[in-house]
């Protein structure tokens, strides 16, 4: 399938069909602490965006050139002091640590930006941006990132789903997307218990309890979209 | 606020070197159970995948049959399992085929006989379907739709099969159609990709195929 | 060193219940939801969790004298990716169908807020006897946390505890209970009921003992 249809697809999946929060579980902690107000959790959610597309960046290449299996920057250094023509090293253990340092560096570089140029922003951030490090949605779209780079080195599928790797095009739009999802959902969040205020809660579920409780609603309402993507992929022509 | 940033920066180098070589230790005393377990999960399933099995008594044909040896031959990067029995007589291929299923991508094994005419059986390697509903794709009774079926016509997965032992019809899983339709889209591709390369790789003389390992 | 605060085993007690993560502390939501589906894969999470803090805990108290307040988040963010890496790869190798089924949520340990809270408030100023301890009852609590969203939703949704069917087979499955919003409902209900006991338990101690 041409690549503008599979960035489609990408897309619509991350965002909407496999919602990061509300499908795959991760940004909970911000989902679940900043969603009291419309404009804060749109501004939670356009930092997280934000960052989550550095660090994809980042994170891709880093992967693809150093850390993946038969990677062309290792095998060349390899090969260049051992003197063999074909000699590989498999640096992918080292993936988690490089991942959380470009993470970290993701939200420093971020955090730095937003108070040189928009100074008002970053007063109103005040300090979620640091707390973005510890946002799972970050790390998880690296993940994701790191399975379908590394594939191929599983034994080839016969059939156009053997998948290739992906090029920075898919990993960018997976991230922009995941991004994109997660402050649909915050905001959606945001917007009812903005409505809550006005409502007679039991004491015992105010805060955590009700959010979870309303983000298992949403979440079976978004799981309604299930099969989109393949009906997608059908509507576009794409050999599957 | 310089002195401490570069005086404590030995502490996380220091660190850095310690969980790099605990991390190397980790790779190298590790590594091979984990590329072992990759190539299991295929391999255990070879059998099973090629074997004839009468319908009825569901035993299998002939003990001769057995699959007991496995050839691998890769060709620009796809896999192709040979399978031999103890005699030493081709009993089957398996091929990997994967694809988009209804939740995310399914990867599964085909079984063929000796000329890829016939799928001899199916096998969900990974999948994340529903659970409890897409997720049926990986029991015995769909995979047994499976068997024995020829490769002449494309499998197509209906709600409701009347006639199931014959033709190309599959019975889907009751509330997963989607996820049974992506199966059979999948073992299709993989089946027509196979056939063309296995035709030629016949046609050439044993000498000049692309190598293999004995297993 | 003089002691400060509550000793090892008052610490290690404080963890399962008192200052569980899950329930009081609110900590740690994503692996709770995401592996909750039956209690093999809970369990075999909580291990997970439970090598990491131990280990995260023993090496920042082993360090603790050399941090400097800027570089010591950096410090315990490599300690516990590197122990998340041995975990990860150790279920890799000798629980391949657990390390599948866990996928991305044994990476993401890294950031679960758990190990980075008890590093920074526990163990980067205590010895390593009472850090452990502190890392253990964390894990307990935990452990208990997840075991008892696991039940509900395992029973509830296949009828089977462990894979074993304890509920017949006249149970229709609660197949939504495995699916995202029953991980999401669970949590929900379950934090209600937890608060709910909890000022039930401190109105009883206002006016009972006081």
């Amino acid at each position: 399938m041409t690549l503008a249809s599979e960035l489609v697809l990408i897309a619509v999946g991350a965002a909407v069909i496999n919602n990061f929060v509300l499908h795959y579980f991760v940004g909970i902690c911000p989902f679940i602490g900043v969603s009291r107000r419309v404009d804060m959790a749109f501004g939670m959610g356009c930092a997280v965006t934000f960052v989550i597309s550095v660090a994809a960046l980042l994170s891709w290449t880093f992967t693809f050139y150093i850390l993946r299996p038969g990677a062309p920057l290792t095998s060349w250094a390899v090969r260049s002091v051992t003197g063999k023509a074909d000699a590989t090293l498999d640096l992918s253990i080292l993936n988690y640590i490089v991942y959380i340092f470009v993470i970290a560096s993701s939200v420093q570089l971020v955090e730095m930006y937003v108070r040189k140029f928009f100074p008002r922003l970053y007063k109103s951030f005040g300090v979620f941006l640091p707390l973005i490090t510890t946002n799972c949605a970050i790390l998880f779209a690296c993940l994701e990132i790191m399975k379908h780079v590394s594939v191929g080195a599983g034994g080839g599928a016969w059939g156009a789903g053997g998948g290739a790797a992906w090029g920075l095009a898919q990993a960018m739009t997976l991230a922009i997307a995941g991004g994109l999802g997660f402050t649909i959902a915050i905001v959606i969040m945001a917007g009812i218990r903005e409505e809550l205020d006005h409502c007679d809660l039991p004491e015992a579920l105010k805060g955590p309890g009700i959010t979870l409780l309303i983000a298992g609603i949403l979440a079976l309402a978004f799981m309604g979209f299930s099969g989109v993507d393949k009906t997608l992929s059908g509507l576009m022509g794409g050999a599957q | 606020m310089k002195d401490s940033y570069i005086g404590q920066a030995w502490l996380v180098l220091l660190l850095a070197l310690a969980f790099g070589g605990m991390l190397a230790g980790v790779q190298a005393s590790l590594s091979g159970r984990i590329e072992e377990n990759k190539r299991r999960e295929t391999y255990d399933q070879i059998p099973s995948l090629v074997v004839i099995r009468d319908r009825r008594t569901g035993k299998v044909a002939t003990r001769a049959d057995a699959a007991k040896t496995v050839e691998v031959v890769t060709d620009q990067g796809k896999v192709a399992y040979h399978a031999f029995s103890s005699y030493g007589k081709p009993v089957g291929w398996v091929i990997k085929g994967a694809g988009q299923g209804f939740a995310d991508r399914i990867e599964l094994l085909v079984g063929l006989n000796d000329d890829a005419t016939k799928i001899l059986g199916m096998y969900v390697l990974d999948q994340k379907e529903t659970p409890a509903l897409g997720d049926k794709i990986r029991g015995e009774d769909f995979r047994d739709r499976f068997r024995d079926r020829f490769t002449k016509e494309p499998l197509v997965a209906r709600p409701v099969v009347t006639d199931a032992s014959a033709g190309n019809k599959i019975q889907a899983v009751v509330g997963a159609t989607i996820s049974s339709r992506s199966v059979c889209d999948i073992v299709n591709a993989a089946v027509a990709d196979f056939k063309p390369w296995l035709a030629a790789y016949q046609a050439k003389g044993a000498d000049e195929r692309p190598g293999g390992e004995e297993d | 060193m003089a002691q400060d605060g509550p000793t090892g085993l008052e610490r290690f007690i404080n963890g399962i219940l008192p200052e569980n993560p899950v329930y009081r502390q609110v900590l740690g939501m994503c692996p709770t939801l995401a592996v909750t589906g039956n209690m093999k894969a809970a369990m075999t999470m909580s291990a997970a969790v439970a090598f990491v803090l131990i280990c995260a805990n023993i090496m920042t108290s082993l360090i603790r004298d050399l941090l400097r307040p800027h570089l010591r988040i950096l410090v315990f963010t490599l300690t516990i990716a590197a122990f998340v890496t041995v975990a990860d790869r150790a279920l890799a190798a000798y629980l391949p169908e657990m390390s599948k089924e866990l996928g991305p949520y044994v990476p993401l340990i890294i950031v679960n807020c758990i190990i980075i809270c008890r590093c920074e408030v526990c163990a980067s100023k205590q010895r390593v006897l009472i850090a452990a301890s502190d890392a253990m009852g964390q894990s307990m609590g935990f452990a208990l946390a997840l075991a008892s969203i696991a039940t509900i939703r395992e029973i509830l949704g296949t009828g089977a505890w462990f894979g074993v069917p304890v509920m017949g087979t006249w149970w229709p499955e609660w197949g939504i209970m495995v699916l995202p919003p029953g991980a999401f409902i669970t949590l929900g209900a379950l934090l209600g009921v937890a608060n709910w006991l909890g000022t039930m338990r401190s109105g009883k101690a206002a006016t009972g003992e006081k």
